[in-house]
């Protein structure tokens, strides 16, 4: 049986076919020449060895969201969905898309300067979130009128968490 | 010898001396906020208090919680760590009051070393070069600060007496921005801390961060030990730290030495305590100030003066013993690296970076040392500040310490929360780095977090790995083995997969007993 996993990495799409023949394993990434290795799990489910060639490497695989996050010698590979685009540091605050502001980050609500029926413009500070002893100031990505907040003072928010919701300006 | 030892910090810190108090027969106390009743330093302690919820002022900063914790579990002693109260002269007051030892300096060395200028008077009375300054001035004189900022030289710092974090510093490159600078200066400081007193220094740049490791007994003894390098910082937070430094010969390290004595001395101190300095590229170096308190980078010089357990000496002369070994030598033996493992993503400009850890995998073998808070398990708190752990090696050269610190740094797998491991990975490549030329400035000014390259070899593996957990999980799902049976490698893994599930989604485990929150 063969699988096809296709992902983005950093932006670039990526294609691995993996195929199971019973006691082969067989891989292909981006259609290139076959790669037949030994890998197992046994242990701590995610760390994987694997042996290709008879030459070990080794990698930690867990999920973040819809994507992997895949941990090799050091670097951090965020394996998203295919079409996802550049998974990271492209979320909350000023990435968000136009209607909602969500926290970049996960931390304590320390201020929030908007209540419902507030203009915000492009770039004007909502909320500010404090994670580890650092004050995070998250913005508007558009102008528009503050419909909801969500959070309170002192309150926790989650990283992607719905802060703030505004009915964005129509376009210029 | 103390009996029982309230620990009143947490973290790595705490679990640091409950090691050592464990190995000197000494029963611990922990203190925990409702964020940390999952920490390890709680799992590990003997007796176990809650003091509050996350927010420090009302746990870890709470003086009377703490002092109260102390009482009702008969604690003879509190080591503050770092951070927190551990330079709190009040809270080594309210010890006292108490009738419980605090593992630090006397109260009244605190506050003599507190305010800067009180500080520069008594290191000038005793010896120890300070930065040639002036502090004979006033925010109203500014005939006198003219003719003194003159003498100085330009360019230099008006620095407030009671200033902290960076607040009412203004550098001044000539003469005619004095004036302002000396109104902001005071202005500052007065809003800031309520004291509007300045004074003038000369500008040191550039300058490396050298301090010098010491403690005091009660019987007048001081032993100081050798120096830490403690120049890669950013926004004044040190990341590596390493002793010793290319930049100190013995002769420097010979009078580094004899002045943090001399600072010891002039002030009654007592305990462990750092004195920092900056040292120009001439080898001049002037006194910044005493750190009194151990310091979060204290193994480096632990790993090159035998191993000495310094927590050990300041239980020791806390509780009266004399300092041993006072004839010991000097030099440092070998070199000792540490990197601080801090939760912040160095890809999206070190934002924190908090969450459950999944994983761990620890650097072991020869010199290698990790001291840290992580456990899989471990949900990293927002509350506090974002230092995980501290990987420290040790080997006989400079050299062999980089490559053994990169070894451990590639074997070193902390999973569910960022670290900024690929940020120590990169600067171990920098030239500037690798020979030891730097200064307190040169990571802000010339250190770039290099995008990883494209043609990664390890890509391929992360896509090999990727696409196996991919088709296993797809596989667990499924209603029964294929035709042809599972392959060895899934039948392996899929009971694995099935149960596990760090790849399907976290280890988020059951809590019970929540009577003491």
């Amino acid at each position: 049986m063969a699988t096809r996993h296709r992902f983005s990495v950093a932006g670039v799409p990526h294609t691995v076919s993996v195929d199971d023949a019973g006691d082969r394993l067989v891989l292909r990434i981006d259609d290139r020449g076959p790669i037949e290795v030994d890998a197992t799990t046994e242990g701590v489910p995610g760390l994987f060895s694997i042996v290709r060639d008879g030459r070990p490497s080794r990698a930690y695989v867990a999920r973040e969201g819809k994507a992997l996050r895949v941990i090799v010698d050091g670097r951090t590979f965020v394996l998203a969905p295919a079409n996802a685009g550049r998974e990271r540091g492209a979320a909350g605050g000023l990435a968000d898309p136009p209607g909602k502001i969500t926290a970049p980050l996960a931390g304590v609500v320390v201020d929030v300067r908007v209540k419902p029926g507030d203009r915000v413009e492009p770039r004007q500070v909502v909320v500010v979130v404090e994670a580890m002893k650092m004050q995070n100031e998250v913005q508007a990505p558009h102008g528009g009128t503050v419909t909801s907040v969500r959070v309170q003072q002192g309150g926790r928010a989650e990283k992607g968490e719905l802060l703030v919701e505004y009915t964005p300006d129509p376009e210029a | 010898m103390f009996r029982r030892v309230l620990i009143a910090n947490r973290g790595e810190i705490a679990l640091r001396v409950q090691r050592t108090c464990r190995e000197m027969g000494i029963e611990t106390v922990a203190v925990y906020s409702d964020p940390d009743r999952n920490a390890l330093h709680v799992r590990h302690a003997d007796h176990a208090v809650h003091i509050g919820p996350g927010p420090a002022l009302e746990s870890y900063l709470a003086i009377d919680k703490i002092i109260a914790a102390a009482r009702a579990t008969g604690a003879d002693a509190i080591h503050p760590g770092y951070g927190f109260l551990s330079e709190n002269p009040r809270f080594a007051d309210a010890c006292a009051e108490a009738g419980i030892t605090f593992i630090g300096p006397p109260a009244d060395a605190m506050r003599a070393l507190g305010g800067k200028i009180s500080g520069r008077r008594l290191m000038q009375q005793a010896g120890v070069p300070v930065v040639p300054g002036a502090d004979n001035i006033s925010v109203d004189d500014f005939t006198t600060a003219k003719r003194e900022a003159e003498r100085i030289g330009f360019p230099l710092l008006v620095k407030a007496s009671a200033g902290g974090g960076g607040r009412g510093i203004r550098l001044v490159q000539r003469a005619e921005d004095l004036e302002n600078a000396m109104r902001a200066s005071g202005s500052e400081a007065s809003t800031s801390f309520g004291d509007a007193t300045i004074f003038l220094e000369k500008y040191v740049s550039p300058a490396r961060h050298i301090e010098v490791q010491m403690i005091a007994d009660a019987h007048g003894n001081v032993r100081a030990f050798g120096e830490r390098e403690c120049s890669i910082q950013r926004r004044n937070q040190k990341l590596v730290e390493e002793a010793p430094s290319v930049a100190v010969t013995p002769e420097i390290r010979k009078r580094l030495c004899d002045a943090a004595v001399a600072a010891a001395k002039s002030c009654g101190y007592r305990n462990a305590g750092t004195v920092e300095f900056l040292m120009d590229r001439d080898g001049n170096f002037y006194f910044l100030e005493v750190n009194a308190r151990l310091q979060v980078e204290h193994p480096v010089t632990e790993l090159v003066y035998g191993g000495v357990d310094l927590v050990a000496l300041q239980l020791r002369v806390a509780a009266g013993e004399p300092l041993p070994d006072l004839d010991a030598p000097v030099e440092p033996a070998g070199w000792a690296i540490e990197c601080r493992i801090n939760g912040e993503d160095p890809y999206a400009n070190f934002a924190p970076s908090v969450g459950l850890v999944d994983y761990l995998q620890v650097p072991g073998g020869p010199g290698v040392r990790f001291d840290s808070m992580l456990f899989p398990g471990l949900d990293v708190p927002v509350f506090y500040d974002s230092l995980l752990g501290k990987l420290i090696v040790w080997a006989e050269s400079r050299e062999q310490a980089i490559e053994r610190m990169k070894r451990a740094l590639k074997d070193l797998i902390v999973s569910g929360v960022d670290t900024n491991v690929p940020f120590h990975l990169a600067l171990f490549d920098e030239p500037d780095f690798r020979s030891g030329d730097f200064s307190t400035s040169w990571l802000e000014a010339n250190f770039r977090m290099p995008e990883p390259p494209a043609d990664d070899p390890r890509l391929e593996t992360a896509l090999i790995a990727g696409a196996l957990a991919a088709s296993l999980v797809a596989g667990a799902s499924e209603a029964g083995p294929a035709a042809n049976g599972p392959s060895r490698w899934v039948q392996a893994s899929r009971a694995q997969a099935r149960r596990g599930i760090r790849v399907e989604g976290g280890v988020r485990g059951w809590r019970r007993g929540i009577a003491s929150r």
